[in-house]
């Protein structure tokens, strides 16, 4: 292959830089998008690495309570009596700002005198500028990461604590953490004789493990040993159906980049038949022309990369914040929220973007090196053979999809899930012709009656099918990843709307001022508040709340001991059980009911038992029911508090659900309620409406990236409408000449383009339609049930399906446009002459 | 009256423990800075002393009370030392020292259990003398939360598992527990000799500015049983200890550079108390001062210039490079007494966040005409490689 044969082949983009442009942006958005839901994931991840790393330290083990935590006492006790030095006791927590409101920063309270084997960030605070004895004995003093400023204001509840810097945190990994002595967080957090866990070091070997079961028998049936590597482990797996969603979508959109990159492909190829037929002549191998059409497909799909790759790093730096914020309110508090550039997602994205180029030039690719030697690979053969493949499209695009029903049927696994879905979408991408075909035969009758223009428009897409074709597919997919995800997410929300409604059916809500976003409710009603709770007058009954951990199977779930007031039951939607006889049970406290997404997981259903570890031991309860519930999409245990009592030494309620006698004036009730409650504790009253439009803000936000990423797919797809119908159209300039030689106006080759871009436009729109909601459907039944257990509603908006057909239509007379300014402008001669 | 070096280098100690907790948490990382250069003098600025009980003139001191902590005073300590032997004849020297260090005049905010103003710092060694190997640890924790504290009545002291530990109603006998890594230190302690009052009835001045001074006093002589562990071999055995007790407000002089203290305890039943106060070019300060005790408990004071010390040869710390008189020939004409002083083991450098010699020594010479021997403890503090040594 010599160099005259490179230039020869690459001379053709280089002349045509608006088609190598699109081709680029094409596959640059594709490589972005994924990029940039990778390096999001990637870095809410390492955050939290981070977090937990500056938490857990070099700690091998730690001891940890319920939802008390672990009396200090214990870690004396560890270090008089069982001589243990490897042990340092933390206090830790997370507080809103009060001087910059929606900032959490975590608290880390350690005892400066056992710290240092543990945690480097102690270690590494700037040396000289660490007033230990200020850290010891003043209430304000802390060590504070070098981004804030000498002091900062922090907030629980109604009360305010200002910290003064002590030191200086250095690193981005320590931004968000507030080191204190373990006297002051104990104060900040309200944790007066208490620790939040004892991280221990034992020796990793045979001796380490004994210590580590002597430690077990001797500690109270309350606290346990665990290894916080695995712990840290499974709250990250918390996320991990989160991620492997995004990850999923993102996906979808480097497809719609795939199906760009082919259309340029060919359309190059094609334009170049008589070049490929003389290379051929002159000796060129098929070999070498292959070669030499995926090599310019590999310098095309490079630059796609290393474009993609900057506009991913810009995207995913915003997205970051989307993903962290979505993991703060759904999963686990994350202070980090730096962007990590990860060299590994970089090179990732920039490999998936090269394959994927090379795979979708792969097909035009062998069409050039078939081109016989000499012979004018003409544009009829092309045409005439996609037509002649138009049943074998048919067969393996229903192949595919009777495929991916099969994956989607006979498996459980999320991840076939998705393989099945994505065997879908390509199954109704390859039926896509044949359809755009049989549409122009459906319209036939209809254009027969409009007149010359209408007739040529319909027929000149069936006539370009190699090229139509594939643009209307690429824009199906993309509009029907925007139809899909959009009815997912409103049938989710209308899920959530009804659940909220039922479920939040008391009247006032009342609570200790939780601290907001920390996931904290170890702060308890006070009983005489109860007390005022049942006898004020106009409460007909409350319900009251405790929420506690309890690990199952190496997973976290919460556990509700409740005391349910008739009416409070009624708001809970039992799938599986007896109502009558389910709620009979669950009185006797022996009982559970368990959330949907508990029951789906681990296979459970109303009969069966489940054993939990309470602060007695093993204790084996009865499921005697199973209720819908989005609340938490690992599982939640309802017990009652009797049982919870008798099972767990906690007596503590920490919120209480009121309902109103009949006929009483919600507002006066609340007064009075605030006027008897006031003298005994800060309580926070809430009318379930707060509480419902606070739930429901969550789930926006939750969205939020998922209406991101679908923002990014209508962008890959107009980007797509832009390419392959100009491309198609400024092809034609010499067929537009000779019609304008032969008498046509511009206005009529304007109506002609515009008639035929605005007809791929609609059945585009169209067809995405009816795979949008294929896609909505398996997005709900299927792979939201296998991520996180949940039954949703499917609801279609009709006003959803009109603007998607609109916003097709719209995208591809947007592409007329140019081609046609273009023909206007030029001389008809001129085109003639070309040839 | 002054002993101030012996009194200055614990403070010095003291500092040091805030002088490093000063510099972070660094202080137990595995490779501390070198701290043996900080001087003592600027850690403890005179500011320091404000707000804080000082010792102004004698006063009667009260026990058990007495044997209980002081907490207005800055610094306090309980500094146990001995010789042990197995019915073997194998040799043991050990040392459990347990500080108490005030941050402030004044208790802090109560607003959590794990608030406090007091600290303790332990010191633990054990010298094998038959293995020739020193084990030298430390540790600290806050007065607070049961960690670590000192009551007089029972009468404990103790930082987490080393204590000392008293009967029900007295101070004696008295059990001494220290565990760390492999070596166990488990003895009983009884009252040979009762206590010696340090200085003026138990005030001791350090310097002449007035409440620059101590209340300070020992327990020279206490036979001693129990338990030595050192990995998988125990060793019962018996021997005899000594206790200072010493509590202040106090600082150094400026132009002291170092000191050497000797409690020596002889076959004839005497214990001979000395500390020797260096100057910066080496010589001994008038401040330096000592006690001897009868056999029958009766003591004598000894001014600086009744004892004649001087070193014999070097030994250089291979870790530290400090160097440190490798024996002592110690002369008291009005008592006929000459004495070599040779260490059990030649490297008993205490290598902790601060570094000074102390451990287990042999005596050997005469009284008169009657050859006289004995054993005893030796501290020598601040012998850098540039100190002079004479």
């Amino acid at each position: 292959m010599t160099p005259l044969f490179w230039r020869a082949l690459l001379r053709h983009p280089w002349r045509h830089p608006w088609q190598l442009g699109l081709a680029i942006l094409g596959i640059a958005l594709g490589v972005a998008v994924v990029l940039a839901v990778d390096l999001a994931n990637a870095s809410a991840r390492r955050s939290f690495d981070l977090a937990m790393n500056r938490i857990t330290g070099h700690a091998t083990h730690r001891i940890v309570g319920g939802a008390q935590g672990v009396p200090e006492t214990v870690y004396v006790q560890l270090r008089l009596e069982r001589g243990i030095r490897l042990a340092g006791p933390v206090v830790t927590g997370y507080l809103p700002r009060a001087d910059l409101p929606g900032q959490l920063l975590q608290i880390l309270g350690v005892d400066p005198f056992a710290e240092a084997p543990f945690r480097d960030p102690a270690a590494n605070a700037t040396g000289s500028n660490v007033d230990l004895r200020a850290l010891l004995l003043n209430p304000d003093a802390a060590l504070l990461p070098s981004a804030l400023g000498e002091q900062v204001m922090l907030r629980r509840g109604e009360q305010r604590f200002i910290l003064k810097r002590a030191g200086t945190l250095n690193g981005p990994e320590l931004d968000g953490l507030i080191i204190t002595d373990l006297s002051t967080a104990q104060t900040l957090l309200g944790k007066a004789g208490r620790l939040s866990h004892i991280d221990l070091m034992l020796p990793d070997n045979a001796s380490g493990e004994q210590l580590a079961e002597q430690l077990r028998a001797w500690l109270p049936p309350d606290l346990r040993l665990e290894q916080p590597g695995m712990r840290n482990q499974a709250t990250a797996d918390l996320s991990a159906a989160f991620s492997l969603n995004l990850t999923a979508m993102s996906l979808l959109a480097l497809v719609v980049g795939m199906f760009l990159i082919y259309n340029a492909m060919t359309f190059s190829v094609v334009q170049r038949r008589a070049l490929l037929g003389m290379l051929r002549a002159l000796g060129v191998s098929r070999r070498e022309l292959l070669i030499g059409v995926l090599g310019e497909a590999l310098l095309l799909g490079l630059a796609g990369a290393l474009l993609g790759g900057i506009m991913g790093l810009w995207i995913g730096s915003g997205l970051v914040h989307l993903v962290t914020r979505t993991i703060n309110d759904l999963y686990y508090v994350l202070s980090v929220r730096e962007f990590f550039i990860e060299p590994w997602s970089l090179a990732k994205g920039v490999a998936l973007g090269l394959l994927a180029t090379l795979a979708a030039a792969w097909l035009p690719a062998r069409e050039a090196a078939n081109a016989p030697p000499g012979r004018v690979l003409s544009r009829t053969d092309l045409e005439s053979r996609w037509q002649a493949a138009l049943p074998r499209l048919i067969g393996i695009g229903l192949a595919l999809l009777g495929g991916g029903g099969l994956i989607l049927w006979f498996s459980d696994e999320l991840v076939s899930g998705f393989a099945g879905l994505f065997l879908l979408i390509l199954g109704c991408a390859l039926l896509t012709p044949p359809a755009v075909v049989g549409l122009v035969g459906l319209i036939q009758p209809l254009t027969a009656h409009m007149g010359l223009l209408a007739r040529m428009a319909s027929r000149d897409v069936v006539r370009h099918l190699s090229r139509t074709g594939i643009a209307v597919a690429a824009l199906m997919v993309a509009f029907a990843t925007t139809v899909g995800v959009g009815v997912m997410v409103d049938s989710f929300r209308g899920g959530v709307v009804i659940w909220i409604n039922d479920l939040l059916n008391a009247d006032l809500y009342i609570a200790p001022p939780a601290i907001e976003g920390s996931g904290d409710r170890s702060e308890a009603v006070a009983p005489a508040a109860l007390t005022v709770l049942r006898n004020t007058p106009g409460v007909a009954a409350i319900s009251t709340y405790r929420g506690a951990k309890v690990e199952l199977d190496g997973r976290t779930l919460t556990l509700i001991a409740a005391e349910l007031a008739p009416a409070a039951q009624a708001g809970y939607h039992l799938m599986d059980g007896d109502s009558a006889t389910a709620w009979q049970a669950f009185q006797t406290g022996e009982a559970i009911l368990i959330s949907e997404p508990l029951a789906y997981r681990s296979h459970l259903s109303a009969g069966d038992s489940l054993q939990l570890p309470t602060d007695r031991g093993t204790q084996r309860f009865t499921i005697a029911g199973v209720f819908l519930d989005y609340g938490s999409e690992h599982g939640r245990i309802l017990l009652h508090r009797s049982g919870y009592q008798r099972y767990w030494q906690d007596p503590v309620v920490g919120s209480v659900a009121v309902f109103a006698a009949p006929g009483e004036n919600l507002a006066s009730l609340r007064e009075r309620l605030q006027e008897r409650l006031g003298s005994i504790q800060p309580l926070l009253i809430r009318s379930n409406r707060d509480i419902q439009s606070f739930t429901l803000e969550i789930f926006e936000r939750t969205f939020t990236i998922t209406r991101v990423l679908r923002l990014l797919a209508i962008l890959a797809a107009v980007v797509g409408v832009l390419s392959a119908l100009l491309a198609l159209q400024l092809e034609r300039a010499r067929e537009f000449a000779v019609l304008r030689a032969i008498g046509m106006t511009t206005a009529e080759i304007g109506g002609l383009v515009s008639l035929q871009t605005g007809f791929m436009g609609a059945a585009a729109g169209l067809l995405a339609l009816p795979t949008g909601l294929l896609l909505a459907a398996v997005l709900i039944f299927v792979i939201n049930r296998r991520a996180f257990g949940w039954s949703l509603p499917f609801q279609v908006d009709p006003m959803l399906l009109l603007e998607t057909l609109t916003l097709a239509i719209i995208a591809a007379l947007l592409a007329g446009l140019y081609p046609i300014w273009r023909m206007a402008r030029a001389r008809p001669a001129d085109a003639l002459r070309t040839e | 009256m002054n002993r101030r070096n012996r009194y200055g280098w614990r403070i010095g100690l003291l500092a040091m423990a805030l002088i490093i907790g000063v510099t972070g948490y660094r202080l137990l990382q595995p490779s501390p800075q070198p701290t043996g250069g900080i001087t003592v003098g600027s850690a403890l600025g005179g500011g320091d002393n404000v707000g804080y009980q000082r010792a102004y003139q004698p006063r009667p001191l009260q026990f058990p009370t007495d044997h209980g902590p002081h907490p207005e005073f800055r610094n306090e300590w309980w500094y146990a030392t001995g010789n042990l032997s197995d019915a073997a004849g194998r040799q043991f020297g050990y040392q459990l020292t347990l500080f108490r260090i005030a941050l402030s005049p004044t208790p802090p905010v109560a607003d959590s259990a794990w608030r406090t103003h007091q600290i303790y710092m332990g010191h633990f060694a054990l010298t094998d003398v038959a293995g020739n190997r020193h084990y030298g640890f430390e540790r600290f924790s806050r007065g607070a939360v049961g960690l670590a504290g000192a009551q007089a009545t029972p009468f404990r002291v103790w930082l987490e598992d080393w204590a000392l530990t008293g009967s029900e109603s007295a101070i004696f006998p008295l059990r001494l527990h220290a565990q760390e890594g492999e070596i166990t230190l488990d003895l009983t302690l009884n009252v040979a000799k009762p206590m010696v009052l340090q200085g003026d009835r138990g005030l001791s001045q350090k310097t002449a500015e007035p409440g620059n001074a101590s209340y300070y006093y020992s327990y020279t002589r206490l036979p001693t049983q129990g338990l030595v562990r050192v990995g998988d071999h125990s060793f019962a055995v018996s021997g005899a200890s000594w206790l200072d007790r010493e509590w202040s407000t106090s600082a150094l002089g400026p132009d002291q550079r170092g000191w050497d203290w000797f409690a020596l305890q002889l076959d004839d039943g005497r214990d001979f108390m000395f500390y020797r106060l260096r100057r910066n070019d080496g010589s001994m300060d008038p401040f330096s001062r000592g006690v001897l005790v009868e056999a029958g408990g009766q003591a004598r004071s000894l001014r600086w210039d009744e004892v004649e010390l001087q070193p014999l040869g070097e030994w250089a710390s291979p870790n530290s490079g400090d160097r440190y008189p490798a024996g002592w020939r110690l002369r008291v004409s009005a008592e006929k007494l000459d004495l070599t002083i040779t260490p059990k083991v030649a490297d008993q450098e205490m290598r902790l966040t601060v570094r000074y010699w102390e451990g287990a020594v042999a005596v050997t010479g005469h009284a008169g005409d009657q050859p006289m021997n004995g054993q005893g403890y030796l501290e020598m503090t601040r012998y850098e490689p540039s100190t002079v040594i004479r």
